[in-house]
């Protein structure tokens, strides 16, 4: 079944295209990787699919509902991580995991099970009491983006989660990304190219706003002639596009 | 419903935390407030009525209050700037959810700044004590409404780094306007016009006439309980309205 269904979605700020006609469909389960060089559109598009940026024409589905038509309906369905840090600063590691999975409508037993998961998985339980204004910007950034995994959403749109982690913590926030797959659709942006290989079903590669392919790891490695996702997304950014 | 209670519940806790665990806001909201009662009515109160207890206790609880507008307006842009406030767009909460939950967040810092200060200008001056505090106690929780009603406007519609010099224009307004530091007899005419039209004399007169037990009346409880209500209603609607517009996509 489709989870999103994106037509000809465009967003425009004066002069600048930021995304232009992206028309795309993303089946349930499905985790999809948008790569791009700065400011190819990635971020634009993920803030317009989850209702907090509207498109200048398009539209998009998200489980049937339109963004533009239904976005009430749209939360809840959908979670966010993005590229910014977004924690409550005052509140300990602890009462932060309490805080967004209470406000998700978590039972106190669902509640009690994500604060496992998050001191299990990211090993966020030896800072459990401090608060996150006094924790590093990589385990503040660990937090912000377990806070997004522990809500259940359909549809988890994952913006550079991994920007500013290092390898071990990057590791294991791949291990974590992985053990969802397939319980939940996910939308990835990414930098990392070894990110993408790791971790996509399918890979999407955006350039000045247009989505220049689409298909999987094999078929990109067909399509540029490379061996690597790296130097595939190299000749297809500097070159021309291919859509699988 | 359940869940919209659930989600304003959440969101309040947050937000009491948050508050409580800025110190500097603790001394504002407080000590500073504190240190100004007793040492405004032990140097003054011999010289000038303000300065009694049943006008200097009211007085400074109002005072006080005015200081949330500050915290509350920080509170709030700062959720904005740091990308929490986004981050809670997605999620199911509404606007006026997210505004209730800041005031009610404050609420409970009400209530113990008015204990506190009630409770210390009645060890000072015992007079004072009496079911016209209970009144004031209660009444205080009321003109607070306006403030933070105040602080949430200027959250959402300021960031963290102006909000300190226009939370400041309602600290002094509240100073200057309310008549708590000085007499009113020789106030010009249009000063005194411009005092019973905006909220903070109302508040003051409200809360004092309760503590000092003053027989019921329209002119004592009824106009300013009506001025009061009508700016924090409307600061509360407008705050939801503007909190509403920041949470649409642009």
């Amino acid at each position: 079944m489709t989870a999103i269904k994106i037509d000809k979605l465009t967003k425009k700020y004066k002069d600048l295209t930021a995304v232009d006609s992206l028309s795309l469909e993303i089946v349930e389960g499905e985790l999809f990787s948008l790569l791009g060089v700065n400011g190819a559109g990635k971020t634009t598009t993920i803030k317009m699919l989850s209702g907090l940026v509207i498109p200048s024409s398009g539209d998009a589905e998200i489980l049937g509902h339109s963004i533009l038509r239904e976005p009430d309906k749209i939360k809840g369905l959908i979670d966010l991580s993005m590229q910014e840090t977004a924690v409550a600063r005052k509140l300990t590691v602890r009462e932060n995991v309490r805080f967004y999975a209470a406000l998700s409508g978590q039972s106190k037993e669902e509640i009690e099970k994500s604060e496992r998961y998050v001191f299990d998985v990211f090993g966020l339980g030896e800072v459990s009491g401090k608060k996150a204004s006094e924790l590093s910007g990589g385990w503040q950034r660990k937090l912000s983006i377990a806070l997004a995994l522990i809500t259940k959403p359909k549809i988890l749109f994952l913006d550079e989660p991994t920007l500013g982690l290092d390898v071990l913590a990057r590791r294991e926030l791949w291990a974590a990304i992985k053990n969802l797959k397939g319980k939940m659709t996910i939308i990835l942006t990414t930098h990392y190219m070894e990110e993408a290989e790791a971790l996509s079903d399918r890979i999407g590669i955006m350039k000045s706003g247009k989505l220049v392919f689409t298909g999987t790891k094999e078929e990109l490695f067909e399509a540029s002639g490379e061996k690597s996702v790296e130097d595939a997304f190299v000749r297809l950014v500097t070159e021309g596009g291919y859509h699988a | 419903m359940r869940k919209s209670f659930s989600r304003i519940g959440t969101l309040t806790v947050r937000n009491i935390k948050e508050i409580a665990r800025d110190p500097l806001s603790l001394i504002f909201i407080f000590a500073m407030p504190l240190a100004m009662q007793i040492l405004f009515y032990f140097t003054f109160h011999k010289m000038t009525p303000q300065f009694e207890m049943k006008y200097l206790a009211p007085g400074i609880v109002l005072f006080s209050q005015a200081f949330l507008t500050l915290f509350m307006g920080l509170l709030i842009a700062l959720d904005r700037t740091t990308s929490f406030l986004t981050r809670l767009y997605v999620s199911e909460a509404k606007a006026y959810e997210f505004i209730l939950s800041y005031a009610l967040s404050a609420l409970p810092i009400v209530f113990i700044q008015s204990v506190l200060f009630f409770l210390v200008g009645g060890i000072i001056d015992p007079k004072i004590f009496g079911a016209g505090m209970l009144l004031a106690l209660l009444l205080s929780l009321f003109t607070s409404l306006t403030f933070l009603g105040l602080g949430i406007l200027f959250g959402c519609l300021c960031n963290e780094k102006s909000i300190g010099g226009v939370a400041s224009i309602v600290i002094a307004g509240q100073s200057l306007l309310s008549g708590m530091w000085f007499p009113m007899e020789g106030i010009p005419k249009g000063v005194l016009t411009l005092m019973n039209v905006l909220p903070f004399r109302n508040a003051t007169t409200l809360v004092q006439n309760a503590l000092n037990g003053a027989p019921a009346s329209f002119k004592a409880f009824g106009l300013p309980i009506l001025v009061v209500a009508a700016y924090a209603l409307g600061f509360l609607t407008l705050s939801i309205f503007v909190f509403r517009n920041k949470m649409k996509a642009k």
